[in-house]
């Protein structure tokens, strides 16, 4: 069955609006341009796009009407009774009807105007065409008005009707109006249901939840009664009769004993009798109320008689006709009163222990109580050896829970939290709980990483052992060693001169190979290094005197330029001045004129080499010294008012032109592009 | 005594809680509240300790322990280990174990005597689980699932165990484990029983869309709040198949 969500619907528009609605869609969906000079086939094309169109937003529109609202005969018998009775079965049919003949019709219109669109043979054909096949779909709908009118205001209502779920476990209250069904309603419930002392303050179906046996049981509060033949019941009482007799639930027929409600207990047991028709099969309660006014023991005899007479009726009937089976005369007739809450929860166990019962016998007949048998089943386990498994607990748990359900609270982290600005704000401590053998440890620092090691791969225990064992092994290892190198033959009877070259020449290779491995290890992506820089450092001063000394050369001279050199090359990118000064002086460049500190440019001459600033050509075109000097102090000077006034010189950042005008002029708007 | 609870807005409990009987470990949330409520009822006899386990907050799922012992993946940080080792008490044998299933909590299952481990665990991880924990190791699945953390949960008094279990299965599991079982949900109809239930044998904290038959299922079957199991085929009977069907 289709579950409907009547709160869900749509809402239908009126017929003008409507239209309006469908128009201007297509206005906006369809190209609004037209030229007399197209070819005919476009024009044509142009005007039955528009009709088309117009025709699926209607369709579209029209089936989602028809689609939302539900089928009569598809919902549950008791919502389809329900809109009979609110609605008017017929009615809502034949609008839903006339909606769908709508679709249909405009659907054929747009069919026969696309035709008739193949043969305009001008624009002005094409376009009165195209304007008879609209107005013709709007003057359809225009006809349909009150349908969508009634459309409306049936899902205004539908919307508001309570979301009652026919199959779930209900109590339904029922009875003459002003017996007390919605005040009994307001008690077990939390729906809030109105009271007045006048009879049909209840108009519709009200519905209430509660709680009982972990399950939750929908309690339905209707209006009341009168006794009447069907045909002349109004449409409140029809709701009543409508949730009777269609919703499986167990039935509190209220009596008010008291005849306060202005309806004697003589005639509260014949409308029982008409209407308990309605109630076979369904565990029946009846319920006298207003005990705080009359007890039921107090009544006279023919009224009691009355009352026992209709509990005897409910239990038979409850039963399915047979005689009482199961049901005594303390479960179909239960007092109560709705002023003093006496006997209400009394009444509310009574009618869900018996509903539950007779709700689980059919359920136990059905095919389902094969898939949950194993839910009800507790697996009690066979004992397989003599060992005792006990729960273990801790002696204070019971003391504890005590000490709580009497109000005693512990300080929680979230108290904490909460004092200390709240969370994301508050840091709790994760180390005061530490359970160590010093307290005074908890925040000792325990460093993670230490010389490049995780420290805690090294925590073990039994490290002393270990540490012993490695030790053994190593020393072994060594002894090992130690043999086999003193029985490591260098060749035959060599003499300790050739031994020795024949050492080194081995070193030498190892070196290489170790080397050559090392670099390709490194694989292709070092960057080529040209050998002068040397990034091994093996060309040094020594080695070159060294070497040159085996040569039998002297050295001396290279030595001295090279300790130059190097002095340069240090990983310091200030020049120390002291020693090249030295070594400028001795290298005899007398002719270098004497620094300038003051100068702009002296700071930049005084920076190492890094900067890969070319040397000054020996004289720019300058005389001599002098006139160098001369020319830096006239540059100084022309710089000097402009610094001065920390004015824009020529070294500044300058944009010619903050607004170029072919940036900012143009048709497409500012900030859509940055340059065209 | 059953509680319900919600790991910032996730009824999984059992994801972001461990529950034992002599400790317990918590997830480390953006606030409190969830640790407060093991704290509140917990910390007055066992450590309730708050620690991420290999960077996740799935500490329900990546650990599995019991009385005597408490297993880690062997993705636990170093600093973690410490943290838990620190605030266990010493009883507890902590160990970080090699085992290629990590989520240990998906993978076994366990009470203070026995425990079910996922039939494809390691021959070693099958002898650490005896032996640090102390327990008798059964490989088993439960309703054809191999992941018997998940879909089971038990304590020294009774047991919960996926619906799809049928009733010999749950004989046979009931025998092997020694303690009454039940087949049942949490959260509404879920089946995965771990992670929508953490218990040790005097409390149980579940999810927050566990409903009230659900709850009382829970309860009896774990003797929480001087309830037993007969409860459920005795009181509850009714109330569960109505519910059910």
């Amino acid at each position: 069955m289709v579950q409907h969500n009547f709160k869900s619907i749509q809402s239908v528009p009126t017929a003008k609006d409507f239209i309006d609605i469908v128009l201007s869609k297509t206005q906006r969906g369809t190209p609004t341009v037209v030229h007399n000079g197209w070819a005919i086939q476009r024009i044509r094309q142009f005007y039955m796009r528009k009709v088309k169109f117009t025709q699926s937003s209607w369709h579209d529109k029209l089936t989602q009407i028809l689609d939302d609202f539900p089928k009569v005969d598809d919902v549950h018998p008791f919502y389809s009774d329900l809109m009979n009775v609110l609605y008017d079965k017929d009615h809502y049919k034949l609008a839903l009807g006339q909606i769908n003949m709508c679709r249909n019709l405009i659907d054929r219109i747009c069919h026969d105007y696309v035709r008739l669109l193949k043969y305009g043979d001008s624009l002005y054909r094409c376009k009165q065409l195209k304007r008879a096949a609209l107005g013709r779909m709007c003057t359809l709908m225009k006809r349909q008005g009150p349908s969508l009118q009634y459309l409306e205001q049936v899902r205004q209502h539908m919307s508001r009707l309570p979301s009652i779920d026919p199959n779930t476990r209900t109590l339904l209250v029922c009875g003459y109006p002003n017996v007390g069904k919605s005040s009994f309603m307001n008690k077990v419930t939390r729906a809030d249901v109105e009271v007045q002392p006048y009879a049909f303050t209840t108009k519709s179906l009200y519905v209430g939840h509660t709680d009982y046996k972990y399950l939750r049981w929908q309690v339905i509060d209707t209006p009341g009664i009168l006794d009447r033949p069907l045909e002349e019941r109004n449409t409140i009482e029809m709701q009543s009769i409508t949730a009777l007799a269609h919703l499986r639930a167990a039935v509190l027929y209220i009596v008010d004993i008291s005849e306060q409600c202005g309806f004697t207990i003589a005639q509260q047991s014949t409308l029982f009798h008409s209407i308990k028709p309605l109630f076979s099969n369904k565990p029946v309660l009846i319920v006298a109320n207003k005990t705080d006014v009359v007890r039921l023991d107090a009544l006279s005899a023919s009224d009691r008689a009355l009352v026992d007479e209709m509990a005897a009726e409910a239990g038979r009937i409850s039963s399915g006709g047979h005689a009482m089976m199961g049901t005594s005369d303390e479960t179909t007739l239960v007092t109560m009163s709705t002023l003093t809450e006496d006997g209400i929860s009394a009444v509310k166990q009574v009618a869900c222990d018996r509903l539950l019962s007779s709700r689980v016998e059919v359920k136990l007949k059905g095919k389902r109580v094969g898939d949950v048998v194993n839910r009800i089943h507790v697996a009690m386990p066979k004992a397989r050896d003599g060992v005792s498994r006990p729960p273990v607990i801790p002696p204070g748990v019971a003391a504890a829970r005590a000490r709580r359900d009497a109000g005693e609270r512990r300080r929680t982290e979230k108290d904490l939290q909460e004092e200390q600005g709240g969370a994301g704000v508050y840091n709790g401590d994760l180390r005061k709980l530490y359970d160590l053998k010093n307290p005074d440890w908890k925040y000792d620092i325990m460093p993670e990483i230490m010389d490049g090691k995780n420290i805690l791969d090294f925590v073990d225990p039994d490290i002393d052992a270990r540490l012993e064992a490695l030790e053994r092994e190593e020393e072994a290892l060594a002894a090992a060693a130690a043999d086999a190198a003193a029985s490591m033959d260098l060749g035959p009877d060599l003499e300790p001169e050739e031994r020795a070259t024949l050492e080194a020449i081995r070193g030498k290779k190892k070196k290489l190979v170790a080397d050559h491995r090392r670099k390709k290890s490194a694989g292709n992506n070092q960057a080529p290094i040209p050998r002068a820089v040397d990034p091994e450092r093996s060309r040094t001063r020594q080695r070159m005197q060294a070497e040159l000394g085996a040569m039998g050369l002297d050295a001396a001279a290279a030595a001295k330029s090279a300790a130059r050199s190097q002095s340069r090359r240090g990983r310091s990118l200030v020049r120390k001045r002291d020693r090249s000064a030295a070594a400028d002086a001795e290298m005899g460049e007398a002719e270098a004129p004497p620094k300038r500190i003051h100068s702009s440019k002296s700071r930049s001459m005084s920076r190492g080499r890094a900067l890969s600033m070319a040397a000054p050509e020996a004289n720019k075109g300058l005389r001599d010294a002098t006139q160098r000097n001369k020319a830096i102090k006239m540059a100084d000077k022309a710089q000097w008012y402009a610094g001065m006034q920390a004015k824009k010189g020529e070294g500044d950042r300058h944009i010619p032109d903050l607004m170029p005008k072919h940036l900012f002029s143009g048709k497409r708007p500012k900030g859509s592009t940055d340059r065209r | 005594m059953a509680s319900r609870v919600a790991f910032e807005n996730s009824n999984d409990v059992g994801v972001f809680a461990q529950l034992t009987n002599a400790y317990s470990i918590i997830a480390l949330g953006a606030a409190e509240n969830f640790y407060s409520v093991f704290e509140a009822e917990l910390a007055d006899h066992i450590p309730v300790i708050k620690t991420s386990v290999a960077g996740t907050r799935l500490v329900g799922r990546m650990t599995v322990g019991n009385r005597n012992g408490l297993l880690l993946p062997n993705t636990t940080t170093d600093q973690e280990l410490m943290h838990i080792r620190n605030s266990l008490p010493d009883e507890v044998v902590v160990q970080r174990i090699d085992e290629r299933l990590s989520a240990l909590g998906n993978c076994i299952s366990c009470n203070d005597y026995v425990a079910l481990i996922h039939p494809d665990i390691d021959k070693e991880t099958e002898e650490i689980v005896a032996d640090v924990l102390g327990v008798e190791v059964f490989r088993q699945s439960i309703a054809g699932n191999v992941l018997v953390g998940s879909y089971c949960k038990f304590t020294n008094q009774g047991g919960i165990v996926a619906p799809q279990t049928s009733v010999e299965d749950l004989d046979e599991l009931s025998s092997l484990l020694q303690v009454p079982l039940v087949a049942g949900t949490v959260n509404r109809g879920s089946d995965v029983i771990g992670a929508g239930l953490v218990a040790n044998d005097w409390v149980s904290f579940c999810g927050l869309d566990t409903t009230t038959t659900e709850l009382s299922v829970i309860e009896s079957v774990f003797k929480l709040r001087e309830s037993n199991p007969a409860k459920i085929v005795n009181e509850m009977r009714a109330s569960l198949i109505d519910s059910m069907i």
